[in-house]
This record gives C-alpha cells, structure tokens and sequence, in this order.
C-alpha cells in the first residue's frame, strides 16, 4: 500500500496504527536478512506510538497526514535517546541528545519511524558500501549495489519493508540509490527543509529529503517534513506549498529543457533508451521539448568534489575522539589521541575525501582548487538561472547507467564519483530535483530520469513526475525480493 | 598534478589522520587520478565575478542566533563522552607524559 492510501484507512479507522506497523516489522523480518537495509529496528517505540496514535483516533482527534506511515530513517538523522553512527565505527556508541526537525515534522504528522537504515560512511559515496556496519543490497538483484549514499532508505522503500524512507543527498544521495532501486527520490530545494539534527557533511548543499514508491507519496511526504525552523538558519522562511494540490494539473504547455552538453553517448546503452523513453512521455503528456545550454555542467564532477570535500574536512574536525564516539586506547598526548581515534576510527573512503579536502584548501592551492571551484559553482547558478528563463524544467538521465555490480567500482573511487555526473549540477546550485522511474533496462535493473525546476518550484518538478509516472506506468516489483 | 607519498602524508598530517604504508602508496595513486580530473576546471571559463554567494536575506542567514534559554543537554552531551570528570571532559594532558612516545 501507498504512504496515501495507509495514512488515510488509518485515519478513517478502517486499518489500526498499532497493525500497520506489526506489518512493517513482519516484512522487515521476512526479507531484511537478503536486503540488509536497517541497522537498528525500533520495535517497542514504534508500536507504542502507534497505539497512542490509534488512542487518540479512538479519541475522535483527527490524526495528522502520514498517520500510522511506518518510516525509515538514514542513519544520520538524530533521533533523541537513539544511537547514531552515520555508517562510521567512529560514531559507535553515540547517541542522539536531541531530535532532527525533519523528524520532529514527521512525529508532528504521525508517521511512526520504525528503525534507521544504512548508508555510506558519512554520506560518501555512490554505492552504500562504504558502510562500516552493514551490506546492503539491491532488491532488484542481491550482486547489484542499491547506490548511495541513502542506500538503505531506498532498498527498504524498494523491497516494501516501508512505505516511507528519508534520505540525505549532498550531490545525488538521494536521487541516484531511487535511480537504482525502482523508486522516487526528493531532493527538495536547499533550504525547503531544515537540516537541524542532520549530520554534516557538506553544509552548502545537504538536503533532506523523501524516498517513496510514488510521486504522490513523495509529494505528501516533502509536504510534511517543508518548512521553516529557527533552529537552522539556511532553512527559508518560505510558505510550503500543498504539494499534492497540484499534482495532477498535468503539465501540458510547460517547456522542458534537454540539456545540449548531456551526451546521449556518454550514457551506457540502456540508459540512453530509458532516456528517450521518457522525453517521449513527456512530449506525450503534452510538453514542449527544447534544447538549452549549460555549459559548465560539464565542470560539476570535478566543481563537487572540491567543494563537498572541503567541506567535509572541515566539518569531520570534530570526529577526534574527545566528546564522543570512538576514542583510541592508550594515547598519551592530546594530539596523538586525535590522530589515532581519527585514523582508527574513519574507512578508507571518508580518509580519502578528507585528504582531498584538506588538499584543496591548504596553503598554496586553496586559490587553484576550492576558489575555482566555488567561482564555477557561481558562475554555473548563473547559467542555471538563463536556462529557466527559456523552459520550465529541465530533464536529464538521474545516472549515466542502471546500477552497478556491488565491488565492481570500491578500488576505483574517481569512476564512482563520475556517476554523480548528473545529480551533482542541481546540488550546487540548489534547485530542486525529483528522480522518477522511467523504466527497466536490458538486465531487467530500474533506470531514473530526474526532473530539475527552478529553486522552491519543488511543485512544479513534482507535477512532472507525476505526468511521467502516469505516462510510463513503472511498477516497482523487484524480482529478487517479492 | 600527482601527488606523491610524501605530499599525502603531509595533508594527513595536516587533516590528523595517520595512514598505514600501504594506504599511503594507494591514496597516492588515487587522488593524483583524482586530483589530475579536478585540474580539468583550470579550462572552463567561470566568466563571471564572484558575488560572494546566496543572497543572506533570502537564506535568512543573517538572522541573528537567540539563545533558547538552557535546555538540559549537558548530562546527555557527558554520556556520550570517552571520559568526564565532574562536568568536564576528560583527555590526555596537552604534552606527552614523560616517558612517553611523544
């Protein structure tokens, strides 16, 4: 069932809260061992807020819009009293003191969270193996990679262990593992929603956002979760739209945008078609097709990963072993515990992209590599801004190809980077970016067409999904996990 | 640009991070790939000045920060620590013991 159609027989009465959920964690138990989306399932907590939800509908209180919605958490998102460790053996043992206004917003709307799912070490990384915790597979076939770095939060909303993940994309950690899995990914506009109790890691571009397995879920879901929070001082004070008001509006008239500098030929073979395939829906659904440049989209990689990593280095400071989260044994200075813990504490990949970061800012380069690059990321805003002058929306491929074999691009880590090529122009320059299923590609794995619209037009981006998904009419039935 | 074994332990040193020998001889292979990718930005024309980004008022970062009045975090905030004593936390002394490695 849909996140819609469970929250609303849960408000009518004719399903309980407390039934919804035991269903949920019957699921996760029957298949979670071949997916290996959770890391910690909060079963007495989600069942007892279930039961106070269905008490205070027996109350006659109208209940809020996920009522009873079992959800799943990427495990950076802070939840008050439970552990968090952002995919790292460097957070272990840390737990949460207080609650991510995400969170706090679905609470509000009477989801009931159901465990935390797993991820890339803090959030780096395409694949959801850079986990130090656990391995996670995609339900479409075990030997594939989900993506990442919201791994889990798609597989578990893939496999039908819950209806309702929220996820976290920096440069595509969201769209991309929703490319690959089958589902619809959210990354709202920067700002839309507050990243109050989300773990850093790169300030400028993190987003939170819905993983669903329709564009209406989605929709209702980014609704609940949108909205200004004094707790976090990058989040807009913008009104939040109904998101579903217009959802079936259609988007016959609107001008969509193909990018000239997104090749077709630099897509595999399949992905090109499912690409096609989907302007196809498009021009169906009534839009008009034209053709805009933005020229520094092929600088985005390359821009990303100085400034995300700069970032990071940055905020991963404070990973030293001091105030909480692993601690190295027997250091006998101050600064030999920080090295220690850090260097214990970190895998390879979050090491790696630290170095870089590090790199990029040090004395002697930082004008070479993290001044161009936040000069092309403006320059590319500007660029994104000429373009919505012409069109509506703009569309491309979400990934260059459908997933990839799970180990065939760990000991390549810049041809991993190069799948974000997509996701990573809309995340520097904030707009809003919708990833919807266009299809199955020739191994019978999902393919994802994302759908950008200009910054808080996150409706507008909503509304095209939904056309394309009505237009190409994907079910998201892996065949591994039934 | 490549980056060798020792320009890599310099940054680790710099990030804190001390890398094993084979970490360093990998590390340096794969981000002078990765570094000589990045270089390609020294060919894209930005064309336009900084303006120092976001505009603040639409971001509302410039917002002034007001104190929320004391929520009782600090006991929480302790738990999570290595090690306290009293409200403190508790690390190595800044030098190395006498004796002691460093």
């Amino acid at each position: 069932m849909t996140v819609e159609t469970l929250a609303a027989a849960v408000r009518s009465g004719e399903r309980t809260a407390v039934e919804t959920v035991a269903q949920a964690f019957a699921r996760i138990e029957e298949v979670d061992a071949s997916v290996g989306a959770f890391l910690e399932l909060w079963r007495d907590e989600g069942i007892e807020r279930a039961s106070e939800i269905d008490r205070r509908r027996d109350a006659g209180e109208t209940l809020g819009p996920l009522a009873g919605v079992p959800t799943a958490l990427k495990d950076n998102l802070s939840v008050a009293g439970h552990e968090l460790n952002c995919g790292s053996k460097i957070l272990s043992g840390y737990r949460a003191p207080y609650t991510a206004g995400a969170v706090d917003r679905l609470l509000a709307a009477d989801a009931v969270p159901v465990g935390r799912v797993n991820m890339d070490e803090f959030a780096m990384g395409s694949s959801c193996e850079n986990s130090a915790l656990a391995v996670t597979r995609n339900p479409w076939n075990l030997d594939m990679a989900p993506g990442g770095s919201s791994g889990g939060s798609a597989a578990a909303v893939a496999a039908t262990e819950v209806p309702l993940a929220l996820g976290s994309d920096t440069g595509g950690s969201i769209r991309q593992p929703a490319a690959f899995c089958g589902v619809v990914g959210v990354k709202p506009t920067y700002g839309r929603v507050s990243r109050y109790g989300l773990v850093a890691f790169a300030s400028s571009l993190d987003q939170i956002g819905p993983l669903t397995r329709t564009v209406r879920d989605a929709a209702l879901a980014l609704g609940s979760i949108a909205g200004p929070d004094p707790r976090d001082s990058t989040c807009s004070d913008l009104p939040v739209e109904n998101y579903l008001e217009s959802i079936e509006d259609g988007i016959e008239g609107l001008k969509v945008g193909t990018i000239r500098e997104v090749r077709t030929s630099a897509l595999d073979e399949d992905a090109a078609e499912g690409y096609r395939r989907a302007l196809r829906a498009l021009e169906a659904a009534g839009t008009e097709l034209v053709e805009v440049s933005v020229p520094l989209i092929e600088a985005a990689v390359a821009t990303y990963y100085v400034l995300a990593n700069s970032e990071a280095s940055a905020n991963l400071a404070r990973f030293d072993g001091s105030r909480y989260g692993h601690r190295a044994a027997g250091a006998r200075s101050l600064q030999r515990m920080y090295t220690d813990s850090r260097s214990e504490g970190f895998g390879s990949e979050v090491k790696r992209r630290i170095i870089l970061g590090t790199f990029a800012l040090s004395s002697g380069y930082y004008d070479a590599y993290y001044g161009r690059a936040a000069h092309i990321a403006e320059a590319m805003r500007h660029q994104f801004a000429s373009a919505f002058e012409a069109v509506d929306l703009l569309v491309t491929p979400t990934c260059p190809s459908g997933a990839f074999a799970r180990g065939e691009r760990v000991d390549d880590p810049l041809s991993m980077y190069l799948s974000d090529v997509f996701t990573t122009p809309p995340s520097l320059v904030g707009i809003p970016g919708v990833s919807v299923p266009c299809g199955l590609d020739s191994r019978g794995l999902p393919l994802g067409l994302q759908i950008l619209a200009p910054p808080f037009a996150d409706a507008m981006a909503l509304r095209a999904a939904r056309a394309v998904e009505l237009a190409i009419g994907f079910e998201c039935s892996p065949e591994a996990i039934p | 640009m490549s980056l060798d074994v020792e320009e890599v332990r310099r940054i680790a040193e710099l990030a804190r991070l001390q890398l094993s020998v084979g970490e360093e001889a990998t590390f340096a292979s794969q981000l002078s790939e990765i570094v000589d990718y990045i270089d390609q930005l020294r060919a894209f024309d930005a064309g336009v000045a900084l303006s120092g980004g976001a505009d603040p008022e639409e971001q509302g970062v410039a917002a002034n920060d007001v104190p929320a009045g004391g929520r009782p975090l600090l006991d929480d905030f302790l738990d999570n620590a290595p090690a306290s004593l009293d409200r403190f936390l508790l690390v190595p002394q800044v030098k190395a013991t006498p004796g002691g490695a460093e």
